[in-house]
């Protein structure tokens, strides 16, 4: 039977992290839409944990691989026989 | 009839690795935060994953199965120790630390999110430096997530823990994260800049 009471803001700010981070399981999601869709101050504390979230990664740079590391790689493996070759 | 294909050709391996070196030559260098020390961790965890890539299970992550090579080779090439000692204690930080921040400063009073604007005015760089001033094992989990959106089950595979560390590791790091990007956010003026930007009534 799945519990169909209502989360409390409280629990609501206890599943902040899991429910942005796709952790949370189907019902638990359900009810914490349910939430979201009556309560005006946990929709507005979510947004903004998510729009920072989203900010964060668009803005997160990743070092690029040098070209020739790339190659040199490529070159070492073919020069090394696999685990099944011998 | 032949037995099913358990393992990978070297070559559909070699196509698969190829496919995630770039990334994780990036993780590499935000581990070691050098170059050359990322270049060394990831031949030799690529040569590591050659030698035993009959241990990858077709059909599973490959990504996560190297990043967890990758890792082992940084914590076993003795390079954390370099790094600033793991015992220092932090204040936690309170969920929504932002947030509060922000309603306190007046910077709802827009009818806009703030976060977005916050975010936009800050710099890629001061986001980098900031994730990567964290205590390490809050910065190790925070890289995997914020650059590589890899799940917690698939972040416990790369550092071979528990999913429960990984979460309690990475909402707190998130937290400090916060404090951090707000600390920033006052220092050159975002927050006062958006001060003064509020609609008018
Ligand atoms: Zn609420």
């Amino acid at each position: 039977m799945t519990d169909q009471t209502y989360l409390t803001c409280e629990e609501m700010f206890r599943h902040l992290e899991d429910y942005l981070d796709h952790e949370l399981r189907a019902e638990e999601v359900e009810r914490v839409e349910a939430h979201l869709a009556i309560c005006e101050i946990c929709a507005k504390e979510y947004a903004f944990e998510g729009n920072l979230l989203d900010g964060i990664r668009k803005k997160l740079t990743r070092a690029k691989m040098p070209p020739d590391l790339a190659r040199r790689i490529a070159a070492t493996l073919d020069a090394t026989p696999a685990s099944d070759d011998d | 009839m032949p037995p099913a294909q358990q393992t990978l050709s070297k070559d559909r391996f070699g196509s698969l690795l190829t496919g995630v070196l770039d990334q994780a030559y990036g993780y590499a260098m935000s581990l070691t935060r050098n170059r050359a020390d990322a270049e060394d961790v990831l031949q030799e965890a690529s040569l590591r994953a050659l030698r035993f890539y009959d241990t990858f299970k077709p059909g599973s992550n490959f990504k996560a199965w190297f990043f967890r090579i990758v890792t082992n080779c940084y914590y076993e090439s003795g390079r954390t120790k370099k790094r600033r000692p793991e015992t220092v204690e932090f204040d936690d930080v309170p969920r929504l630390y932002m947030f509060a921040q922000s309603a306190g400063a007046g910077l709802f009073d827009s009818g806009d999110d703030p976060a977005t604007a916050l975010m936009a005015q800050l710099e890629s760089e001061q986001i980098t430096d900031a994730l990567e001033a964290l205590p390490e094992e809050y910065r190790v989990v925070s890289m995997l997530y914020f650059m590589e959106d890899f799940s917690y089950d698939q972040i416990a595979q790369v550092l071979e823990c528990p999913v429960g560390t990984v979460r309690s590791r990475l909402h707190r790091g998130r937290r400090l994260l916060q404090k951090a990007l707000w600390q920033t956010a006052v220092e050159f003026g975002i927050v006062e800049k958006l001060k003064g930007q509020e609609a008018p009534a």
